[in-house]
Parts: C-alpha cells; sequence; structure tokens
C-alpha cells in the first residue's frame, strides 16, 4: 500500500493506495499519528486509491478518528469508491465519519486557524 | 496553530453509563463469554463512565465479581432475569428504570432467554419495550432464524413445528427490529434481514477476536514467529472440541471418528486423545452425561466440564486441532475466534456459516461432510498427520483473528451509541440519562 502524508495550513492530508488490509493496518496507523500530531488533530484521509477494505482497515480510521476528536480535531474522509462506499453503508459508519466527494470540499470543511492573540 | 475547541455541532457524550444485557461468568449461559470480552474492553475506554451489567441470577453460593481499577470503569452488577421465566422482560425493563443508562446493548442470541418458545420469545420482546420508553437501544444478534437449519439444530421435531416456529420468529424479528438498531456480525445476514424487513436499522459489525491485537504480528504473519508457540505439549495429541453441546453441537460423530483414527495403523502415530471441553447447551440438559456413558468403554476420551476463563488458555493452548462437530450453525462462532487467537488448526463442517467466516474472515481449516464420520476422521488426519499443514492453518486462523479485536469493535459499538443518543437529544427525545 502506498501512504503519502501532505501537510496543509488547516490540517493534514493521508492519501492511501492499493489494499488496505490488516497486513496494512500497522503502517497506516504510525502514518494517522503522525499526520494527527502535524496537523493539530485535523486529518484528511483520502481514499482515491483504495479498491479494498477489510473490517480492520475500518477500525484502523475509527481508531484514528477518536485520536482525533479527543485533541478536540476530526478525521474526514474523502473520494470513496463505490466498493469502499457499501462497506462503509452496511457498517453505518458513513454517519460516523465526515465524508466529502473530493479533497477539496474536505479541505473546504476544515475549520479556518485562529490566528494566535498576543496578550 | 490554534485549532477551535470542538465544533459545535458535536454534543458531548463522554462520560456514559451504559447497561448490558448480556451472560457473563460465572453464569454459563450461551454467550457468556462473549460478554464477558465484550465487558472487559467496555470498561477500558476513557468515554464510559459505568457499565451497568444486566445478567441471570447465579445459583446459590456463586457472584459475579469484578476488580476495581482505577482507570476502568465501575461495573454494577443487576442480576435481574433466569433462563426460562416468562417475564424477563418486564424486569429487564424495571432495571433499567430505576439505573437510567444512557444506553442498552443486548447480547443475545435468538435462544437467550430460554429454551422454551414462549420464555424465549417473550425475552426478545425486550428491546422493543426499552426503545418505546426513549432508551437508546441496540441489539447484538449472534444468528438469525433465516439461516439456522432448526431440524438439524434439534429445535424443531417435525416441519409443523418448524413451520410454527419460522412464523413466530418472523413476528419476533420484527419486534427486535424496533430496537434502534440491530447489529450483525456476518454480511449476509444484514443482507438477508434488509432484504426480508425491508430494514433499514440492521448493520454489521464484526464479532471481533477476543484477545487484544497484535498489528505487528498480522504483518507479518507469513512468517508466524512471533505469534504463538507451535510446539504441542509432550503426550498424546489432542483432539479438542469446545462449546455447550447437545442441539446443533452433536458429539455422537466426532466419537465415531475419533475411534476410526484410533484404529488406524499408522507407522509411529503419535497417540491421540479426544478433549471434550464445556457444558450441556442449556437447551440440552443431561446430553452430556448420555454420551459419556455411551463411550464408557472408549479409551483416550477426556470430558472436562466447565471450562473456567483462567483455564482457557491451557483447553486451546494443549490441543493439536480444535473440531466443530456441528449438524447445523446458529451463527459467527466464538469458538472459531479463540481457535484463531491461540493459532489453532480446525476442522469445520461443509455448512452454511462456517464457509462464510472462513472466507469473509480469512480463517482456514478442513472440512468434512456433516453426519460423516469417516470424512470428519479423514479431516482430522489431514491436520494431526501433518505438522507442517497444522502450523500453517494455524497461523493463517491466528492472523485472522488479530485482524480485528474486540477491543476495537467495542469503539464501533460506543460510535452507534453516540451517535443514538446525540439523535435523541436533538430531537429532544432523551436528556442526561436516557429513561
Amino acid at each position: 500500500m502506498n501512504i503519502t502524508t501532505v501537510n496543509k495550513e488547516s490540517g493534514a492530508v493521508v492519501r492511501l493506495a492499493g489494499r488496505f488490509d490488516a497486513h496494512e493496518v500497522a503502517e497506516v496507523r504510525k502514518a494517522l499519528d503522525a499526520a494527527q500530531q502535524m496537523g493539530g488533530g485535523w486529518v484528511i484521509v483520502n481514499l482515491a486509491g483504495v479498491n479494498f477494505i477489510d473490517s480492520s482497515g475500518l477500525a484502523a480510521l475509527v481508531a484514528g478518528m477518536k485520536h482525533c476528536r479527543g485533541e478536540n480535531g476530526d478525521l474526514y474522509l474523502c473520494e470513496l469508491r463505490q466498493p469502499l462506499r457499501v462497506i462503509f453503508e452496511l457498517t453505518r459508519l458513513d454517519r460516523a465519519f465526515a465524508i466529502f466527494g473530493s479533497e477539496a470540499e474536505a479541505m473546504a470543511a476544515l475549520p479556518t486557524p485562529v490566528a494566535a492573540t498576543h496578550a | 496553530m490554534r485549532m477551535p475547541d470542538r465544533p459545535p455541532d458535536r454534543p458531548d457524550t463522554s462520560g456514559l453509563r451504559l447497561a448490558i444485557v448480556t451472560t457473563h461468568p460465572p453464569g454459563k449461559g450461551s454467550l457468556n463469554e462473549y460478554g464477558y470480552h465484550f465487558v472487559r474492553f467496555l470498561r477500558h475506554k476513557p468515554e464510559v463512565a459505568e457499565v451497568i451489567l444486566l445478567v441471570d441470577r447465579l445459583p446459590d453460593g456463586e457472584v459475579y465479581e469484578f476488580e476495581d481499577h482505577p482507570h476502568w470503569a465501575p461495573v454494577h452488577v443487576i442480576p435481574c432475569w433466569d433462563f426460562g421465566r416468562s417475564d424477563n422482560a418486564l424486569r429487564i425493563r424495571s432495571a433499567v428504570q430505576k439505573m437510567r443508562p444512557d444506553g442498552v446493548l443486548f447480547n443475545i442470541q435468538f435462544a437467550s432467554f430460554g429454551s422454551g418458545k414462549v420464555p424465549a420469545s417473550l425475552g426478545l420482546l425486550t428491546p422493543a419495550l426499552l426503545t418505546r420508553m426513549g432508551c437508546p437501544t441496540i441489539v447484538l444478534l449472534h444468528n438469525i432464524m433465516e439461516t439456522v437449519d432448526l431440524r438439524s439444530a434439534g429445535f424443531a421435531p417435525n416441519p409443523l413445528v418448524e413451520t410454527l416456529i419460522r412464523q413466530s420468529g418472523t413476528f419476533v424479528m420484527r419486534q427486535l427490529l424496533a430496537a434502534d438498531l440491530v447489529a450483525l456480525t456476518i454480511p449476509k445476514y444484514v443482507e438477508i434481514v434488509r432484504a426480508k424487513y425491508g430494514a433499514t436499522n440492521v448493520v454489521l459489525a464484526p464479532h471481533g477476536a477476543f484477545e487484544e491485537g497484535d498489528q505487528d504480528a498480522v504483518a507479518q504473519s507469513a512468517a508466524p514467529a512471533t505469534g504463538p508457540c507451535w510446539e504441542l505439549p509432550p503426550g498424546p495429541q489432542q483432539i479438542m472440541t469446545f462449546g455447550k453441546f447437545g442441539t446443533y453441537k452433536k458429539l455422537e460423530t466426532l466419537v465415531e471418528a475419533f475411534k476410526l483414527l484410533q484404529a488406524r495403523a499408522v507407522p509411529q502415530a503419535t497417540p491421540i486423545e479426544l478433549v471434550i471441553a464445556g457444558t450441556d447447551s442449556p437447551n440440552a440438559a443431561g446430553y452430556l452425561q448420555s454420551v459419556r456413558a455411551r463411550c464408557a468403554d472408549v479409551q483416550g476420551i477426556r470430558f472436562t466440564g466447565y471450562v473456567a476463563e483462567e483455564d482457557v488458555p491451557h483447553i486451546f493452548g494443549d490441543a493439536a486441532v480444535v473440531v466443530f462437530p456441528y449438524t447445523s450453525t446458529t451463527g459467527s462462532s466464538g469458538v472459531l475466534h479463540q481457535a484463531g487467537d491461540y493459532g489453532k488448526a480446525v476442522v469445520l463442517p461443509h455448512i452454511g456459516d462456517f464457509a462464510e467466516v472462513i472466507a469473509e474472515e480469512g480463517y482456514a481449516g478442513e472440512f468434512f461432510a456433516p453426519g460423516d464420520a469417516q470424512s470428519l476422521a479423514a479431516a482430522i488426519a489431514r491436520v494431526i498427520d501433518d505438522p507442517i499443514r497444522r502450523q500453517r492453518l494455524g497461523a493463517q486462523n491466528y492472523a485472522a483473528s488479530r485482524g480485528l479485536p474486540i477491543a476495537e469493535v467495542v469503539d464501533w459499538y460506543l460510535l452507534h451509541f453516540q451517535m443514538l443518543i446525540e439523535q435523541k437529544q436533538r430531537q429532544g427525545l432523551v436528556g442526561a440519562g436516557a429513561v
């Protein structure tokens, strides 16, 4: 599986490509942890390149989302292919995540960074 | 960079007080093992403030015990129902009214509340009662009537009774679907229930493995040196079966297969032992005693009786192979997940659910034709006569079981509860404490 992480002003974007199953989960979790740190708790996971996800892959995303929300951030998903949409609907996790059609839409939904205030 | 605090559209649902209607050790009812592990991991979750256990009452002299820990949610045990009683729904409702949890989870199958059709059916009306009270309610249903061979499973002696049971099963299923959410463990079950009942509140929630996952071990599972010990203890190879026997888990064919294996003339074959671990099904009292009497003259069979939680690792760890002598299946198998936890090869009947589980969850095993002792003996022999095959099957099952530990499945349920609570709060249906 290919994992690419990009740091943006409002958060971090993790782009995944390939088969997302139990054998890939450890690496994805590491990438999500790093992205959470990088993005201040705000992470977008772009799943455009993922052609398969199993329950352990879903669990990794759920864990990532919990960590982000624990930091008062969130983990957004975007660009899910139809087979992945079916899995998310079957598990009703489509209601737990904010899911966007494109990375640009997800970026636009991220909160604008608040400028540091000076005393 | 500083980000805004909690988004304004996300209500705070931390500090959850969740009730679980379940069996739990030392109670010996069906699904007690699942209940034990679910509660164990639920207590570890930081968003859970209290676990209210609505369990069946124990025989005199037995008590539910839970270790206190400063970082775990406390458990409030309320033994409020009895297997086989017809008023369980009212008693559970009363306990929920008294405790006012934020949500209630049912860990059940269709015979959880009784072996008789009346108490079993009446008990399954409980989720509907609680939902009507406004309590967020999720049912984890481990089987569905539509996929059970009722006659093979021992629930229906003839076609007329089978028809009546199926009709009442359809009625009961409709009542269960009155819960806010019904979680099923196999995708096929979700499809069946959605299609037959037009249900939109049915979701897939994987069964999960009982032990905590080791993702690094999964990543390296092609070379499972970091997994369980593949060596067997000295002495005879143990052919082990585990569960509650007498309905669809039948031992007659397994005993016959064991005798065939004993009679083989295999040079330098390791001696074998048949280990029958577990108790009678609540629906088949006296079954194991009758089997024991019938095979009293067969050497090498050991009946362990009830296996306490602390003895489970030894029972599985010492086994060369775990056999599922089922004539039917009623759902995803907790025993299969346990066999995977301990890296064991398995021998399975070539019927319904197990084939699904094997295909969808990554497990592997040898198959036999149900009721055919020759076929079963051959399947067992393919495992115990070939240590490489035995280890390969065990490694695959170990990797499958590591895929999604129950600790993570618990997170899915918490998410579902949080969404339900938020939804009901927005609709003004619940406040703090659901009912």
